[in-house]
């Protein structure tokens, strides 16, 4: 099956030493991808790069097979979307100006609306849940339903691929677990997803895949069950654990063992 | 908790700006209440147009300005226009709206609402390069350019000084501060070398005024905004863009290094053609942009807008100078100054209280 996007020989950094190295990563139509790491592993700076925000030291992403820093910026925003971790909303927006934004990439200089963005950003909203605070100020929203806000943005956007960078920070367990929900619903519908997270028990109860990474390299990928094991966990973050299934789901559940 | 309505939007929002449309080819989202601003404001220029040519001693007739405009004046009337009031008001109109264009392009990218040209030292820096090439160089350098020089090497200085570039709002006004202090030093030795005894020129080059101006400088600074006009229109949409983070800015599409790039570019120039035909008059471009703000309520650069408000405010500050019982020979540079000084300081406190400083 042909991926819809891919890493090849990613090396990416910031000057120094690489952060991430030669790291190959193929992902497919369809797919719910998370990817998880001690701080500091390079897994955002790889979801940068998929999301043609970090130029790559060497090796290409390719978004449908081509080469995305060898198309236009607008182009690949049309197909792929991504919310990063911490946007700024500029004063006075409200929720719907927020989502409208997210319309850019399909204007030209003459063409700045069509029938398609009210359309979009209507959808947008319905599925965030936001459409009765379309016309709320952004900075007015509590922190959950600011984050829903950004999240319509990037589906207003109305792509096939959609980059999350850790987009449940800073908010509590309830809305973490709303918000994932929207995720998971959002790829049920056709959406290929791929996320950075931080917690090992949501990221393996809502992946239908898991990458694993660990200074700058996949050390495992595959089904949450395989990926996520007591020996990794150790390996991997220095914390001594049980892995037991999740009583609700199944899906692995990481016990850490007590300092004695 | 709200839980995830999975169905699609069934209660659609109702309210959604209305477009303008010309054919197939051009559909333009336009903000009702922005739209309305731009009208009344336009309207007050209208009026403070009015009142600078027909108030005091040498006033046009009111109703005789149509005709006196179109070259039909005679005598006094038509030396007031040409010579006196005229060239004047068309310099005021183009700096205002000039310097309220820089300040949006400018603040609406450092995201910053102190990021602007005349408190960063850039209005200062262009000031001594004009006058630089006006005293010095006098007929060898075109005062444009030498605004302009004076204008990059400022914002240059300022960009390196802060160590981070144009980002941090604090290091950006300490930096400024700095800058804007050696641009007058030098401005003064320049002017107390070539322009002994002459207070009225030390002012305008430090202050700005709108004293004894012609029509070649209206024709700069109108050439200057008329210019701009088509890389701001494809600037609008990229600026808008880049006020949600850098990282969102490249996702949309719209890179945010070019963006930057090109409207701090184009900010500089604006300014540095003010300031060529008027002096670094102070916190036009500070305030134009703010009130704009204020008044739509709306997110956004807010370009068209800031321009009028910048045109309104320069145009009735120089009205309030050359009506003023101590006479038109005070630079209305300083009456922006005292004005805008009070705004900035109110700035800064909210700046410190918010704890962005």
């Amino acid at each position: 099956m042909n991926p819809v996007l891919s890493a090849e020989g990613l090396t990416l950094g910031y000057g120094g030493d690489p952060v991430v190295r030669d790291l190959d990563l193929s992902i497919a139509e369809g797919e719910f991808t998370v990817i998880v790491g001690p701080n500091g592993c390079g897994k955002s700076t790889l979801l940068k790069a998929l999301g043609r925000i970090n130029r790559p030291v060497s090796g290409r992403v390719l978004l449908h097979g081509e080469d995305v820093r060898a198309q236009r910026a607008k182009a690949v925003a049309r197909r792929m979307a991504m919310l990063p971790q911490s946007p700024t909303a500029p004063e006075g927006i409200t929720v719907r100006g927020l989502a409208a934004r997210g319309r850019f990439p399909h204007h030209t200089l003459l063409l700045q609306w069509s029938p398609a963005d009210d359309e979009a950003v209507d959808r947008a909203l319905g599925m965030t849940g936001l459409a009765d605070l379309a016309d709320a100020r952004v900075g007015a929203l509590s922190g959950g339903q600011r984050q829903r806000a950004w999240v319509a943005m990037v589906l207003a956007q109305d792509t096939g691929v959609l980059l999350l960078d850790e987009p449940t920070t800073f908010l509590d367990i309830a809305h973490q677990y709303d918000l994932l929900e929207l995720f998971a619903d959002l790829h049920r519908r056709g959406r290929t997803v791929v996320a950075v997270l931080h917690d090992l028990a949501q990221a393996a109860r809502f992946a239908t895949r898991l990458v694993l990474m660990n200074r700058g390299s996949v050390v495992a990928d595959g089904a949450p069950e395989a990926v996520i094991t007591a020996a990794r966990v150790e390996e991997v973050f220095g914390l001594a654990c049980d892995v037991v299934p999740d009583p609700r789901t199944r899906t692995p559940l990481v016990i850490p063992h007590e300092r004695t | 908790m709200n839980r995830t309505p999975t169905g699609p939007a069934d209660a659609a929002p109702a309210r959604r700006d209305p477009v303008l449309r010309l054919g197939r080819a051009v559909a333009l989202p336009v903000h009702p209440r922005t739209l309305l601003w731009c009208a009344l404001l336009l309207l007050a220029v209208l009026a403070v147009a009015v009142a600078t040519l027909s108030l005091g001693r040498l006033g046009i007739a009111p109703g005789r300005i149509p005709a006196v405009v179109a070259g039909g004046g005679e005598g006094t009337e038509a030396f007031v226009y040409e010579r006196l009031r005229g060239p004047r008001l068309a310099v005021a109109l183009g700096t205002g709206a000039a310097l309220g264009l820089a300040g949006a392009l400018f603040q609406s990218v450092t995201r910053n609402p102190l990021g602007s040209p005349d408190v960063i030292g850039l209005g200062a820096g262009a000031g001594a390069g004009a006058a630089c090439a006006a005293l010095l160089l006098p007929g060898a350098v075109p005062v444009p350019l030498g605004a302009l020089a004076g204008a990059v090497l400022a914002m240059a200085v300022v960009a390196l000084a802060t160590g981070t570039g144009l980002r941090h709002p604090g290091r950006l006004i300490v930096a400024g501060i700095g800058v804007a202090a050696m641009a007058q030093a030098f401005t003064q030795f320049v002017v107390s070398v070539m322009a002994r005894d002459q207070a009225g020129v030390l002012s305008a080059y430090i202050n700005g005024s709108l004293g004894a101006r012609d029509w070649d400088h209206a024709a700069t600074i109108w050439g200057a905004v008329l210019l701009a006009v088509p890389p701001l229109l494809y600037l609008a949409g990229p600026v808008a863009v880049n006020e949600m983070g850098d990282e969102l800015s490249d996702a949309l599409g719209a890179s945010a290094a070019r963006t930057r790039t090109l409207a701090i570019g184009l900010s500089v120039v604006l300014s540095a053609a003010a300031v060529a035909v008027a002096g670094p008059i102070a916190f036009v471009a500070l305030t134009a942009p703010q009130i704009s703000r204020r008044l739509t309520g709306a997110a956004g650069p807010h370009l068209a807008l800031s321009a009028v408000t910048g045109a309104l405010l320069l145009a009735a500050a120089d009205l309030a100078v050359q009506q003023s019982p101590v006479g038109d020979g005070l630079p209305v540079g300083l009456f922006t100054m005292a004005l805008g000084g009070a705004y900035l300081g109110h700035l800064l406190i909210r700046e410190w209280r918010k704890g962005v400083l």
